[in-house]
């Protein structure tokens, strides 16, 4: 929305400070491998959300595992790591095609950027049981995913493992959505407010680059493929265009 | 008395006949050489030829001669005067002159000597009425006779006279059905009536408009105009709904009996049942004003209904109300999320962005019409508009609109809509402690009113809508409102306090809902959780969507009107669908049925079972033209439809059409007759030509000739008194 356009723009911050906070990460305990690389990475996300955007969030991730009974009211469900990981169990990968399948987002990363190996591997093998019929694939540069809030035109991250992002697509749905990048790495600030990791080999362009593929991705999961209405089209076309 | 006329039918063979006569002459001979011997030789041959004659007579006897007598005799032909009783019979024959009925009597009756009394003196005449069907009638009749309101049919006529009438003599203006068939029919001798050249109207031949239209798309109505006497006029078609002018067009009348094509467009705005016409001005001179105007019915549907929703941020209750809303395909969806507030900060350039500008002005201005359902989602207006928009909103919803507001934090308390307009249309108030409770955990169910609503009512075992609302997870956060006296709460909490989540009103023509939650997404993922079928919240929302905005898809009653138009006396059958909900207390379990006459009258009418469960054939018989009005009371709701009976004089064409008369004279082998002279030495020669004859025969065998029994009996007699005398006895 142009909210930067119009009178109204200089108006004080109005009483939606108090709103109830709508989302939240979600992140996925599971067995094996190490499965929270970047401890901090939710607050300063946070701030940068509700800093561009009037999404309201809450500060704090809620951990939790697959089998869990309230996974299915989670927003967003958030899943990273370093090395390979157990397998998930039958019943695991039962709720999660169910919860995938019929509603339910999942931002997974691979913080070690280890094509092939560790939690990459590990991941793909898990996606490719749940998902047999729709395998994890790179997401074309007119997904909405790209276009949700920012054009973007590349994905950054503490690495600069791949320049797009990869997702399971199921009809006009994209419930996963797959980063080697280690976005949350580029996230991370600790407990003084300074950047746990270094960004390589862009610096800081490339973390804002990974705050902006984080902004797309999170409001990518509360609106759907709302980009792709017909009334949008000529709007980003000039943009991408200009 | 013909000789040729005495034949023989021998009883016995001719040979033993023969045989018999010869042994009876001989006979005689011996009896006569015997008598001689004791008479006179002329006595005894006087006993033996009388005793021959008898023989002999015998034998022609057994010869069986008989007479036959020939007798020709004349029949005079039946001879059917059919007079046409057509409401066109009723015109001037010629201008200001009498009715063409009138003319037919005068060729019949008129002068010193009338045409129908030579008729009657040569041939058994009968007439018929030729009106709505066949009558007969007596002659003395004749000058009573009126023209009807019917058109006759001159088929079902000539196959009727057909076999009993030898030849018919039609007097007709030609306006009478007539379709040619082959054989059957007797001769006709036709007398046209009317003149087609000083005849002078014009009239709407004929309109084809579809039945359904779409709201806001355009329609064509077609009609043919017919004009005679006004050979290249301009005349304008116009189209009304009621005394609303809709479109107006010129066409130009065409030479002859040709018809001039005129395509006549519209954009239906409003959904709805109308009656609407086509009128041609009525021109100097028309013989007739009632066939220049033309009514037809047209349902306007809406072909998508067009929701406008405008959702306060991003949120899991829009990505999912937006997925029940794309997931009906009935649905057009247009969806603005406030991405970012005046209070967000961007730090990037216009080119890397992907927000558009939100379009208040023109939705909340010009465009907002144009949707069916506007939904607020959570949305707060004034960041981005004026409180006067909100007026829009209101008088968009009183003319007709629907508006729903789904909660969340940004609602009546905070959202700051108390003493806005849109506060006042709302079925529900903020009660002023709080504008949104969270974290909460609030179980809903539905209110008696929401038990049997169609929003709300999904099964009609009271156990399984119980048990379906039970299942659904707790609301963590909702708007603690209190409805309005005005609002029907559908869904409300469970346990502590009786919260309304779900409630409906209305406001002018429009109506409006209250969703108190921006929760609802979890109604479906609670069911997707618990394995189970998770369709509740997409038919709530598809529901939602459907009632607010009138559909009639919706209705617990739906009457199904038949596509043929009615006419007057016969009965109109219509399908009615009278809803699934369980019953409330007091009301009665069979729909009813009332239908009203165009003069607002309750007629008679009758529903009756149909073949499916909650399906019922409802009709009535109409007694005059004009719009009907249908309406059904059902446990669940009411409906009300429309039925036009058009009014005959509409689609008269009153135009004599003695080319279907020379049609109608040559396929049966008849001819067309212009004046008595002609009328008379035609029917004299058809006559003639069908003069019926036949030959009466009579048998008189001559054994059954008395005389002939008693000159045997006197040859029998004179010979035994002979004998008795000369005594030989």
């Amino acid at each position: 929305m142009k909210a930067a356009a119009g009178s109204w723009l200089l108006r004080p911050v109005l009483s939606w400070a108090k709103a109830v906070p709508q989302f939240f990460f979600a992140q996925i305990q599971y067995r094996g491998g190490e499965w929270d690389p970047n401890p901090r990475f939710v607050k300063p996300m946070v701030e940068e959300l509700e800093l561009r955007t009037s999404i309201k969030a809450f500060p704090e991730r809620r951990v939790t595992t697959i089998g869990d009974p309230d996974i299915f009211y989670y927003p967003f469900l958030y899943l990273s790591g370093k090395y390979e990981f157990d397998p998930f169990s039958a019943e695991e990968q039962q709720i999660l095609r169910r919860l995938l399948t019929l509603g339910g987002f999942l931002l997974a990363e691979d913080a070690m950027g280890a094509k092939g190996f560790g939690f990459d591997r590990a991941f793909r093998r898990e996606m490719e049981k749940i998902f047999p019929n729709h395998p994890l694939r790179r997401l074309p540069q007119d997904h909405s995913v790209y276009q949700s809030f920012y054009l973007l035109d590349a994905i950054g991250g503490r690495q600069r493992v791949n320049p797009y992002l990869e997702g399971v697509v199921i009809d006009n749905w994209t419930p996963v959505v797959y980063c080697q990048n280690d976005l949350a790495g580029a996230w991370a600030k600790d407990q003084f407010g300074k950047w746990v990791n270094e960004c390589a080999p862009g610096g800081e362009i490339q973390r804002i680059a990974a705050f902006k593929a984080g902004v797309n991705i999170i409001v990518y999961s509360l609106t759907s493929d709302y980009k792709k209405d017909v009334i949008h089209h000529p709007f980003i076309k000039r943009r991408q265009n200009l | 008395m013909n000789p040729g006329q005495l034949s023989f039918a021998p009883i016995l063979p001719l040979w033993l006949n023969l045989l018999l006569f010869a042994a009876g002459a001989g006979a005689c001979v011996f009896q006569f050489r015997r008598l001689q011997r004791r008479l006179f030789w002329r006595k005894a041959l006087l006993i033996s030829l009388l005793r021959l004659g008898a023989f002999a007579l015998l034998a022609v006897v057994a010869l069986n001669p008989f007479w036959t007598e020939r007798k020709e005799i004349k029949i005079a032909p039946a001879l059917a005067i059919l007079l046409d009783a057509s409401p066109s019979m009723g015109l001037p024959g010629h201008p200001g002159k009498s009715t063409r009925l009138e003319e037919a009597k005068e060729a019949l009756l008129g002068g010193p000597d009338p045409v129908l009394k030579i008729l009657e003196e040569k041939y058994e005449v009968r007439f018929f009425e030729l009106g709505e069907s066949l009558k007969g009638f007596s002659s003395g009749d004749l000058s009573q006779l009126k023209a009807g309101t019917q058109r006759g049919d001159l088929n079902e006529a000539l196959e009727a006279l057909a076999g009993k009438n030898q030849f018919a003599l039609l007097l007709s203006d030609g306006s009478s059905k007539w379709g040619e068939k082959k054989g059957g029919a007797p001769p006709v001798l036709v007398y046209p009536l009317g003149s087609r050249d000083e005849y002078r109207d014009v009239l709407i031949k004929s309109v084809k408009a579809p039945p359904v239209a779409f709201r806001g798309k355009e329609v064509v109505v077609d009609a043919a105009v017919k004009g005679y006497g006004y050979d290249g006029l301009q005349v304008p078609v116009i189209l009304k709904s009621g005394e609303k002018l809709l479109a107006t067009k010129s066409v130009r009348l065409q030479s002859g009996s040709g018809e001039a094509a005129v395509g006549i467009s519209f954009i239906p705005d409003e959904i709805g049942s109308y009656t609407l016409s086509l009128t041609v001005p009525p021109q100097v001179g028309e013989t007739l004003a009632g066939n220049n105007r033309r009514d037809f019915s047209l349902k306007v549907v809406r072909d998508k209904i067009r929701v406008l929703m405008v959702s306060g941020s991003p949120s899991m209750n829009y990505r999912f109300l937006r997925a029940a809303l794309k997931n009906d395909p009935a649905i057009d969806l247009l969806s603005f999320v406030i991405l970012r507030t005046p209070a967000n900060i961007l730090n990037v350039p216009v080119q890397e962005q992907s927000l558009i500008p939100f379009p208040v002005e023109t939705l909340f201005t010009k465009d907002l019409k144009n949707f069916d359902l506007l939904i607020f989602d959570n949305f707060l207006y004034h960041p981005f508009f004026r409180a006067q928009y909100l007026g829009n909103v209101r008088d968009f919803v009183r003319e007709g609109g629907a508006f729903a507001f789904v909660g969340g934090a940004g609602f009546l308390g905070e959202g700051g809509y108390g003493g806005t307009p849109l506060e006042e249309i709302l079925p529900t108030r903020w009660i002023g402690r709080e504008s949104y409770r969270r974290p909460a955990s609030l179980t809903v169910r539905p209110s008696r009113a929401g038990a049997s609503h169609p929003i709300t009512f999904f099964s009609a075992d009271e156990a399984a809508q119980k048990n379906l609302w039970q299942e659904m997870p707790p609301l963590s956060g909702f708007n603690p409102l209190e409805s309005k006296n005005t609002g029907t709460v559908l869904l409300e909490g469970a346990e502590g306090g009786f919260w309304p989540i779900l409630t409906i009103g209305a406001h002018g023509k429009g109506r409006t809902l209250v969703l108190a939650t921006d929760d609802s997404w979890k109604w479906y993922m609670g069911m997707v959780a618990r394995e189970k079928d998770h369709s509740a919240y997409l038919r709530l929302v598809e529901r939602m969507v459907r009632w607010l905005t009138k559909d009639p898809g919706l209705d617990a009653v739906q009457i199904a009107l038949p596509e043929t138009r009615g006419t007057v006396g016969e009965e109109v059958e219509f399908r009615v669908k009278a809803g699934t909900g369980a019953p409330r207390a007091g009301q009665k379990e069979a729909p009813s049925l009332s239908v009203f006459n165009p003069a607002g009258l309750k007629i008679a009418s009758q529903l009756r079972p149909g073949g499916q469960t909650d399906e019922h054939l409802g009709a009535f018989v109409p007694d005059r033209s004009g719009t009907y009005r249908v309406r059904v009371e059902g446990r669940q709701g009411a409906a009300e439809e429309t039925v036009l009976i058009p009014d005959p004089a509409e689609e008269f064409d009153g135009a004599p059409d003695h080319a279907r008369l020379k049609e109608v004279a040559s396929a049966s082998g008849g001819k067309l007759v212009f004046n008595r002279d002609e009328l008379l030495r035609e029917i004299e020669d058809l006559g003639k030509r069908k003069e019926t004859r036949f030959v009466e025969e009579k048998v008189r065998p001559f054994w059954a000739n008395p005389y002939f029994l008693a000159t045997v009996l006197a040859f029998l007699t004179m010979e035994w008194y002979l004998r008795r005398r000369w005594g030989l006895i």
